[in-house]
């Protein structure tokens, strides 16, 4: 199931998924259904050692958790599907910026987990890539589905990654809309009806959120 | 192109290196040879000192003194600086003695060698204390140069303390030991050499000891261009395996 988290940035997008990892705890309450899950990561940098190559930064994660051969099998696997197979021996300084968030959506596809965390991994890149990267991402969930959790700011990747899009407002933030989409994955371009709809709605909602703190704009 | 740039580079530095020479053969014309040798006494010098194995017998005993004091502030020092750097406990206990002793001035540590440890091991314990700060610090400062973030994605997929202290923290202080034993090399020989003429009688210090008490200036000279040479062969070795080891991921 992939929950998105869609909201103004300052919100508490990236606190969510840090506390849902346990890397940061709460200061009250608790969280439900995280516990003794199997957390990945995707950050908002690619966040690569750059001491170790492509298929030594897939080692670094995996070589606690997999024996060797099966370890070995994962890394290729993953390198293929996302076009990094010509760079295995390569350091992360001679990839590209896309390049490296792809081997950072490799490492958190091919470490074993339950639920797989998503915090705005494609910031820093152009539209193109940023749709690109965001149908990798399908492809491979499509091949091992498990929870996501994807926070991002920008609508369109909500609506071609999501099942379930949760608007946050900011200050206090809360819960402002939950929207479900079933739409299959292979129908999902912007040019559909229902996504375009969707898309008026939410860019409307987080509109009216930003008018709230700027009401002279 | 590429390859004409290089010729050209080549040849104005050797341009300069036989400007200097002239210079230095226009200027010991003008002086007598004890205030100024000219190049070519100061070669025949070292040619003599080569020639009669005193070059390699105390050139011998400088190194050994010189490594043998690095050595030690190298085994010593890179675990202090990593222990400053990952333990707040050991950085409030050690901090304000490595900083106590890179302030100390060396006539101070000279003169308490001497009356601590007898005359004879007074260099490598000068080097030892002059090299250590260099590495302790320099092996903190690469510590803490470390990128939280690739911290807190180590923490997200459980990799365990020891495996982040040996392939995040080492990998990170790596080009930072590399500049701190480049500088700490660089102190030793100098340091060496000061000590030597200051507490022994043997080694490249306690010749040009001799040579000024003899007025050989050539030899002084000699002596000097001994150490000159020692100190950049270091430097280049190091510089070398710099570039091996690290500009793959650097």
């Amino acid at each position: 199931m992939g929950n998105c988290i869609i909201g103004p940035s300052g919100c508490g997008k990236t606190t969510i998924l840090q506390m849902l990892a346990g890397v940061e705890q709460p200061d009250r309450g608790l969280i439900k259904g995280s516990i003794g899950k199997r957390v990945s990561y995707v950050f908002q940098e690619p966040r690569l050692l750059p001491w170790k190559t492509v298929a030594g930064n897939l080692d670094f994660i995996l070589r606690d958790v997999l024996p060797p051969v099966e370890k070995n099998k994962l890394i290729d696997h993953y390198l293929k599907i996302m076009g990094l197979d010509g760079y295995r021996d390569s350091y992360p300084k001679a990839l590209s910026g896309g390049m490296k968030q792809r081997l950072a959506i490799c490492r958190a596809f091919a470490y074993p987990h339950d639920i797989l965390l998503l915090d705005e991994p494609f910031k820093s890149l152009d539209t193109p890539m940023r749709l690109g990267l965001v149908r990798h991402v399908i492809k491979l969930w499509l091949a091992a589905p498990r929870t996501i959790v994807f926070v991002t700011h920008d609508i369109i990747e909500a609506l071609l990654l999501g099942h379930r899009i949760m608007v946050l407002a900011a200050r206090p933030t809360e819960i402002l809309e939950i929207i479900d989409l079933n739409m299959p994955h292979d129908r999902r371009n912007m040019g559909e009806e229902l996504l375009g709809s969707l898309y008026t709605k939410l860019l409307d909602l987080l509109d009216k959120e930003n008018k709230k703190y700027f009401p002279e704009l | 192109m590429k390859n004409s740039s290089w010729l050209i580079k080549t040849l104005v530095q050797l341009a300069g290196l036989v400007l200097f020479f002239a210079l230095w053969q226009v200027l010991s014309g003008f002086y007598n040879h004890v205030i100024i040798p000219s190049p070519m006494e100061v070669g025949r010098s070292i040619i003599d000192q080569a020639g009669s194995g005193e070059l390699w017998e105390h050139g011998r005993q400088s190194i050994a003194r010189g490594l043998t004091g690095f050595g030690l502030a190298l085994g010593i020092g890179t675990p202090l600086g990593l222990l400053i750097g990952l333990n707040p406990v050991a950085a409030a206990l050690f901090r304000p003695v490595v900083v106590v002793f890179q302030v100390t001035p060396l006539i101070s540590w000279l003169l308490l060698a001497m009356i601590w440890i007898g005359f004879s091991r007074v260099p490598v314990f000068i080097v030892f204390v002059t090299t250590l700060p260099l590495i302790v610090i320099n092996v903190f400062q690469g510590v803490h140069s470390i990128d939280r973030q690739l911290l807190q994605m180590a923490s997200v997929f459980k990799i365990n303390k020891d495996r982040i202290i040996r392939e995040i923290y080492l990998p990170q202080v790596a080009p930072y030991l590399m500049a701190g034993i480049a500088n700490a090399l660089g102190t030793t020989w100098k340091a060496v050499a000061m000590s030597e003429f200051l507490s022994v009688q043997t080694g490249i210090g306690a010749s040009m000891a001799v040579a000024r008490i003899n007025l050989e200036t050539a030899d002084l000279f000699a002596w000097t261009i001994t150490l000159i040479v020692l100190g950049m062969l270091t430097d280049r070795l190091l510089a070398y395996l710099t570039r091996r080891k690290l500009s793959h991921w650097m």
